[in-house]
């Protein structure tokens, strides 16, 4: 039975339970909207780390270089289109 | 077809090598879809029209359910795919299974959800956030609408046939699926329902 | 009867009405063809179900070229609308919908199967592979795409054209001011094909990681198959953008959504930000498959290693990632401040940099060269001058504040179309030429083809240049006449003459085809050109199963290695050879997806929530369905081999 419940998965996912409960913390305390956001903006990217590298086993073949990269390459095309299309259509218009 | 033994089922055919690296790339391209909903979310953010803002209308509860179903899904089809490569199928499709159940209990609760918004006048056709807003769920509850039905035939073909490259392959590619599906549901929670609430 | 009203075409011309003839003409005209020649089967077992990458690429050249006609005949009609001051040739509503269709047929339907044919092709061969990573997914995309253009394409004949130009800008593309269900068609015609295209994406990414021969490292990829990479890169992170932009396009016009309404929180403009993201990659879609043919094609045509290989592949790979940092500069006078524009001027005149640098080595691979004027060489060396002076009005129109001057006017025109022309489509056409004894054993006449590109390029010129000044001048893009006094007149009547010069260049082309066919010699070898890379290794044309043993190579150069430093490529012997099947699958699909669209335009919702219940079905049974491919006995290759000449060494 404790072959089935590995200790990896298991404290990936209690990790995973904290990060949530740090993340809602922005919920029900009060604070200021930029230390919220960067508390978001932490959390959600940790999880999301913790889901691709210790659930997803991203790393775990010869094809380790490909898959980072697109990894790598998509999120950073991700927030420059986030990022330009806020400058360009809202904090600059 | 060459079988390499030395090698975790899913990975043991130069085949299903290939098709693990056709989903990264697949996974890749889904990130840019969200990301493109994500930037249309924050444009039309605070563009309201004539109808309720995000605070107005989020409810905290069945977000948190969501949220923890989702993960609590995540971490079982994680447990599948351990199970798989201990060669226990009937195991894995004890986990499978209850991947499925949550996934579908997550499914009802955002369906719950979307009726709330209908109720409370947040329709598509409301304002461009509300429009932007349920067109961003929608497009993660469709993704795991298909899922539920990809996954319920991955366990219809190891009923059948057991743990073979094939099934072992379709069953590795559908874990990064349903991972990712609730990375992005992280992100969702964070900037749309906790920035939203904030 | 009020079922049907809906498909009634909204602004009637006896043009249509006679294009509705001779498709209907046509269309009978192949069925009744195909009976009597009884070819029904082969046509379906040789042809529809394959999943052979070079049956694949053939078809995508085939479709592009019909498409090139069609595009072809849309700017012809333009030229000579606005071939003088107010001509009555065209209503302004019916050439609303030809410059539409001719920027949409042109960009997606030619341009695009175009490169992704070529690259079909010739991909797998260049690196040494059976085929490609995923057969059935490549001929689904193939059928997705073919949907797509077939949609697009009857949009005039049943419902109305799209007319909001093909970037199909909001609130002009919104129901209020378009009313018929054209810009409906314009949504799912590009949807389908979209998919598809994304789908050739992790396709060839997969293929080109992890089927190259042994001994060719990533560095030691033929050119061409270094842009296939990098362009499906970018066709993997741009593509997604447009799905969403189409998707939310689509609610507008169809479930009331306002994203892009003027009121009730929407933005029109976000349509052009969004759209304008997936663009700007797609232009380097199509140009960077280009530059990787006119890097082969130069490098053999002058008997040398091309010239900075490295540099070259730094720079396409900055060019990719530079592609999706520019895209404000096509809407630089929407209304953003200056810190936005200026950011994106400078990122827009970066990319000429890289470019410029893939200019350089091209002249250095010919310096001292050998040099052959074949015609793809032809195309190739017209192209570096041409293309350079698309590049630099390129430059002007990145500078923000003069683009004031341009922006939308015939000056835009006369730039994208000098660099799309001799980049993209003189990179097609040289590929075809270069590439056609490789697909079909007989090269295309040379006497003729000559000809075509003289009438291609003194037509372009002529039909081009004029534009600069017109627009210079204050001609805006997209109108459908002018008055006698604003001058313009005898400017346009130059681009005319060279459209006309243009259009004879394609009908020579079309011919020499038809004439080469007849009569060229079919004993010219495997390596016609004395070229130097793989493709050129195995016979001619290519066996179904590319090559009897898999080759090793240890450079970018593999044949030139062979044949100057006897570099032995197959080693061993031959095996056994797995191949894939054969499969209904994807046409099936993808005519479900041309039905949902179809419905989906008309908003037909019982249809609709059938196709999609087929479509899921489909999927469904092919994961149920346990395919393995087949396999080609050693003998049976022995044999072949034998047919086409004996074994390669």
């Amino acid at each position: 039975m404790k072959e089935l419940f590995p200790l990896k998965q298991v404290n990936g996912f209690v990790f995973s339970l904290l990060l949530t409960v740090v993340a809602l913390s922005v919920y029900f305390m009060d604070m200021s909207f930029s230390l919220g956001m960067t508390i978001l903006l932490v959390t959600a990217f940790i999880q999301a780390i913790v889901q691709f590298v210790l659930f997803m086993h991203a790393g775990e073949t010869d094809d380790k270089r490909t898959i980072y990269t697109t990894l790598y390459y998509s999120a950073l095309i991700a927030l420059v289109t986030i990022f330009g299309s806020l400058l360009a259509m809202v904090w600059d218009m | 077809m060459k079988i390499d033994h030395s090698q975790p089922l899913e990975y043991s055919t130069h085949k299903n090598e290939m098709n693990i690296l056709g989903f990264w790339i697949f996974l890749g391209a889904e990130i840019m879809l969200f990301a493109t909903l994500f930037t249309s979310y924050f444009i039309y953010e605070n563009r309201v029209g004539n109808g309720p803002s995000g605070a107005e209308i989020f409810e905290i509860t069945p977000v948190l359910i969501e949220t923890v179903v989702l993960l609590t899904s995540s971490f079982t089809i994680g447990l599948a795919i351990n199970a798989m490569r201990l060669n226990r199928p009937k195991a894995m499709l004890w986990f499978l299974g209850i991947t499925l159940i949550l996934g579908a209990t997550f499914l009802s609760v955002e369906i719950y959800e979307f009726v709330h918004y209908y109720h409370v006048g947040a329709t598509l056709q409301t304002s461009a956030f509300t429009g932007i807003l349920l067109t961003t769920l929608g497009t993660h509850g469709a993704h795991v609408t298909f899922g539920l039905f990809w996954g319920i035939a991955i366990f219809l073909q190891i009923k059948k046939h057991g743990l073979t490259p094939e099934t072992a392959n379709k069953s590795f590619n559908y874990s990064l699926y349903w991972h990712f599906l609730d990375v992005m549901w992280i992100f969702i929670f964070s900037f749309i329902y906790l920035k939203g609430m904030m | 009867m009020e079922f049907f009203e809906r498909f009634a075409i909204p602004h009637p011309d006896p043009m249509i009405y006679a294009s509705m003839v001779a498709i209907v003409l046509v269309s009978i005209a192949i069925v009744a063809g195909l009976t009597y020649f009884k070819k029904w089967g082969y046509l379906w077992d040789e042809w529809l179900t394959t999943t052979d990458h070079k049956r694949i690429g053939i078809m995508y050249l085939i479709s592009a070229l019909i498409m090139l006609f069609r595009g072809g005949a849309d700017a012809v009609m333009m030229r000579v609308q606005l071939s003088s001051p107010e001509m009555e040739f065209l209503n302004a509503q019916h050439y609303n919908e030809v410059f539409t269709t001719h920027g949409v047929v042109m960009i997606f339907f030619m341009a695009m199967p175009f490169v992704i044919g070529l690259m079909n092709y010739i991909v797998p061969l260049q690196i040494g592979a059976r085929d490609v990573a995923f057969p059935r997914l490549n001929a689904l995309s193939f059928w997705l795409f073919f949907a797509g253009a077939m949609l697009f394409n009857i949009s005039f004949v049943i419902g109305g054209s799209p007319d909001a130009g093909w970037t199909n800008y909001f609130p002009l593309a919104s129901n209020e001011f378009s009313q018929s269900v054209g810009v409906n068609y314009y949504m799912w015609a590009l949807q389908i094909s979209g998919i598809g295209t994304l789908m050739t994406g992790i396709n060839f990414i997969v293929t080109i990681f992890r089927m190259r021969a042994p001994g060719m490292k990533l560095m030691k990829m033929p050119l061409f198959t270094w842009s296939a990479l990098i362009t499906n890169v970018i066709i993997v992170f741009a593509f997604p953008v447009l799905t969403v932009a189409l998707l939310m396009g689509t609610f507008d016009r169809q479930f009331g959504t306002s994203f892009f309404a003027t009121g009730n929180g929407g933005m029109d403009m976000y349509w052009a930000n969004l759209f304008w993201v997936w663009g700007h990659p797609e232009v380097y879609i199509l140009i960077l498959p280009a530059f990787g043919i006119y890097s082969e094609i130069i490098s053999t045509f002058s008997e040398r290693n091309l010239y900075g290989y490295k540099s070259m592949v730094a720079s396409m790979v900055l060019i990719s990632l530079l592609s999706f940092f520019v895209w404000v500069h096509h809407f630089f006078t929407m209304g953003q401040g200056a810190l936005t524009n200026s950011i994106f001027s400078i990122t827009t005149m970066a990319i000429a940099i890289p470019t410029g640098i893939k200019i350089f080595n091209w002249l250095l691979t010919m310096w001292k060269g050998k040099i052959r004027f074949t015609v793809p060489m032809l195309y190739s060396v017209a192209f570096i001058p041409l293309f350079t002076v698309g590049g630099v009005t390129g430059v002007m129109l990145a500078m923000a504040s003069a683009d004031y001057q341009y922006h939308n006017t015939m000056f835009l025109v006369a730039h994208f179309h000098n660099t799309i022309i001799p980049g993209v489509v003189y990179a097609m056409l040289a590929g075809l030429t270069y590439w056609w004894p490789k697909m079909f054993g007989f090269i295309l006449n040379e006497r003729i083809g000559k000809w075509a590109f003289w009438f291609n390029v003194v037509g372009f010129v002529l039909a081009f240049f004029p534009m600069y000044i017109t627009g210079l001048d204050g001609q805006a893009r997209r109108m459908y006449t002018y008055s006698e006094s604003t001058g313009f007149g005898p400017l346009n009547m130059l681009s005319f003459a060279g459209a006309g010069l243009m259009a004879i260049a394609f009908i020579l082309i079309a011919y020499n085809i038809f004439y080469s066919i007849k009569n060229s010699p079919r004993n010219v070898g495997d390596d016609p050109w004395n070229a130097r890379s793989l493709e050129w290794a195995t016979h001619n044309p290519v066996p179904e199963y590319n090559f009897a043993i898999t080759p090793e190579v240890n450079s970018s150069q593999a044949l030139w290695d062979h044949k100057k430093k006897s570099h032995t490529l197959f080693k061993g012997k031959i095996d056994k050879i797995h191949m894939p099947n054969n499969s209904g699958i994807p046409i099936i699909m993808a005519g479900i997806l041309f039905v949902f669209g179809f419905s989906f335009v008309f908003s037909i919702w019982p249809a609709v929530i059938i196709a999609a219940i087929a479509f899921f079905s489909c999927m469904l049974y092919s994961s149920f369905e346990n395919d393995h491919g087949r396999y080609i006995s050693a003998e049976e290759v022995k044999e072949t081999e034998e047919k086409f000449g004996g074994a390669k060494k």
